[in-house]
């Protein structure tokens, strides 16, 4: 049961994300202008100061990594409008026990970045990067990885909202911080002290730079540091989601309060 | 038993002494913070019967339901569908009910034949079962046309069988409709309470929620539901045969003076009704009398055998048209035939 209530919820939302398919070209802009308005903008500026590479390559990762973290938060949203109105509750109500509906949610919502991410990657070759079969191979390990974790984030936040206004601010309040912070943008190795030890506490910064040492052998933390991270924080992310939802027993959407910490 | 059901044959009531009720509530309340929206539900539902709850807006119809279906945890009490705790055996109870929801619970931008299909996959079905029985559902329903549309572009009344369909996907022992038909026009309602008299035919019990009069009266039994209290319970004639007789209803050019006069005459009014009522064993003989004598110019009579509404009014002095929504709450309660509890 668990498993087909995992299968039966990622079909759900693999269904209605197909609907909206025109998104995948839709979002492509975000990335495109910071790879090629930022990047031209800022790389002529830096001159060689990037220590060997151009600067397009270099961000091209990061902006990946942007595109697949977008994504991730929009397909999390839909938890937030779900429990307003319409099927969720019929998935409630249904056997499916509750941890399957999480972990479907991770899995659809990982899914769907992971597909903005293969959109967004043909543009590496515009943007410069040698496309190699060994690192492209490592990179498509590591956006896996990467929209899992990006997936969980806002799966684990977006099961505590009931608000549909409430939830994009806060994500957005807290998604492009952990964006800039990153490293997405800029090399974290000659980064302020302060940013660098931030970047240890950023998921984000992790997984764009285990992508970016896929693609370009630079590594700011040690790979196999970020892989331990990013597979820790799944799997906190996806304990805090399941509790969640198995908790919330008295949760159709009438009359709940926007946000709920105790959840 | 309800000495009215049609199928309460010797079989059947030897097979409701050993099988468990399809709903059994004890003591069951619910608070919505201040608000208690449950104050004490006592209910039996038998297995194969069509029970319906009747009630205005804002009785704790939708709260009951969504307890039943195990949406919500009850404060104090207890419910059990098929034998099943809702609490402690969660799971059991998810697999055997059905519900409509008074709201939408369609994805409105997949087509039809998605929404079962899905519908299937989450009770377990593997891919082909669950689109086989979609399928054969929606022929049953007469929607196999309509179902490749997505389920917003259908008519109201699609739509609502729509939702029945995706309930009995997998064909459950018991169906929960709350509202089932709210908004559609008179002909879609036939239509679909047309579908659920074949399935109560087939032995599914139906429990469901209206207030349509007219809706209810196809139950087997009644429960009157008002501000969190069951205020009667029985089979729809034996409702009706509380009131004795029949209903006079008067538009006067003072109601006040009126009331005051009937009052003193020994006619049982209604203190809370917004209009005058009364009842009366023998209405028609006793209307001519009323019209000379009344001090005051009586502009409309209305003589008629009580609806279900008129017992609704005489138990809560309150009716529950749109028409009585002002009327104000409480008082009269509990009238000379007012402990209605079985
Ligand atoms: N989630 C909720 N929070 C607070 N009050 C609620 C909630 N749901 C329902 N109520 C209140 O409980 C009462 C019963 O509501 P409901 O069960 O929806 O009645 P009905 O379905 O008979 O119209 C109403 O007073 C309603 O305002
Ligand atoms: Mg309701």
């Amino acid at each position: 049961m668990m498993l087909r209530g995992i299968y039966a919820v990622v079909v759900l939302d693999m269904k209605r994300f197909w609907l909206d398919r025109a998104r995948l070209i839709a979002g492509l802009a975000q990335p495109l202008l910071y790879l090629f308005v930022l990047g031209a903008g800022i790389g002529s500026s830096m001159g060689g100061s990037m220590g060997g590479g151009s600067y397009k390559p270099f961000i091209f990762p990061g902006v990946l990594g942007l595109s697949q973290l977008f994504t991730a938060t929009f397909a999390a949203i839909t938890i937030v409008f779900d429990r307003q109105i319409g099927f969720f509750k019929a998935v409630l109500v249904s056997p499916v026990p509750r941890p399957a509906i999480a972990l479907g949610k991770i899995a659809a919502g990982a899914l769907q970045a992971y597909l903005q991410g293969l959109v967004v990657l043909p543009f590496a070759w515009l943007a410069g990067v040698p496309l190699g079969l060994g690192p492209t191979l490592a990179l498509l390990g590591a956006m896996a990885l990467a929209s899992v974790t990006f997936s969980a984030m806002g799966v684990a936040v977006a099961a505590r909202f009931t608000s549909t206004t409430v939830f994009p601010i806060v994500s957005n309040a807290v998604l492009l911080p952990m964006f800039f912070l990153s490293g997405a943008l800029y090399p974290l190795m000659t980064a302020p002290r302060w940013m660098q030890l931030a970047a240890h506490l950023d998921p984000v910064a992790y997984a764009v730079d285990l992508m970016r040492g896929a693609l370009l052998g630079r590594f700011f933390f040690n790979p196999w540091l970020s892989l331990g991270a990013l597979t820790a924080i799944i799997a906190l992310l996806t304990w805090l989601a399941v509790r969640i939802f198995n908790r919330g027993e008295d949760d159709s959407s009438l009359g709940a309060t926007n946000f709920n910490w105790r959840r | 038993m309800p000495a009215a059901a049609p199928t309460s044959d010797l079989a059947n009531v030897a097979d409701a002494a050993t099988t468990p009720s399809a709903v059994e509530v004890r003591g069951l309340v619910k608070r919505y913070g201040e608000v208690e929206a449950l104050r004490g539900i006592d209910l039996t539902v038998n297995t194969g019967e069509r029970f319906a709850l009747l009630g205005p807006n804002g009785a704790g119809k939708t709260t009951l339901f969504s307890i039943l279906a195990t949406l919500r945890t009850p404060t104090a009490g207890s419910a059990r569908v098929l034998g099943r705790d809702v609490v402690t055996e969660r799971d059991a109870v998810r697999r055997e009910l059905g519900i409509v929801f008074q709201e939408p619970a369609i994805e409105q931008r997949l087509s039809g034949r998605d929404n079962l299909l899905l519908m299937g996959l989450l009770y377990g079905l593997p891919t082909a079962a669950a689109r086989r029985r979609a399928d054969e559902i929606l022929t049953q329903l007469g929607l196999a046309e309509s179902a490749g549309r997505p389920a917003k572009n259908l008519s109201g009344g699609q739509r609502r069988k729509l939702e029945l369909a995706r309930a009995l996907v997998t064909d459950p022992k018991i169906l929960f409709l709350d509202e089932a038909t709210l908004g559609l026009d008179v002909d879609a309602r036939r239509g679909f309470w047309s579908h659920v008299r074949g399935l109560a035919a087939t032995g599914r019990t139906v429990f469901f929620t209206t207030h349509y009069m007219e809706e209810a009266e196809v139950a087997d039994r009644i429960a009157l539901i008002d501000a969190g209290r069951i205020v009667a319970l029985d089979t729809p004639r034996a409702l009706k045969a509380r009131l004795g007789g029949g209903v006079i209803r008067l538009k006067t050019d003072d109601d006040a003076q009126a009331r005051t006069w009937l009052t003193g005459r020994g006619f049982a009014t209604d203190a809370d009704a917004a209009e005058l009522m009364l009842v009366h064993a023998d209405p028609a003989a006793v209307l001519p009398e009323l019209l000379r004598h009344l001090p005051v110019k009586v502009l409309r009579a209305e003589v008629h055998e009580p609806s279900l509404d008129d017992v609704f009014l005489k138990l809560t002095g309150r009716g529950f048209g749109s028409e009585h929504a002002s009327a104000p709450p409480g008082g009269g309660r509990g009238g000379p035939n007012g402990r209605g509890r079985p």
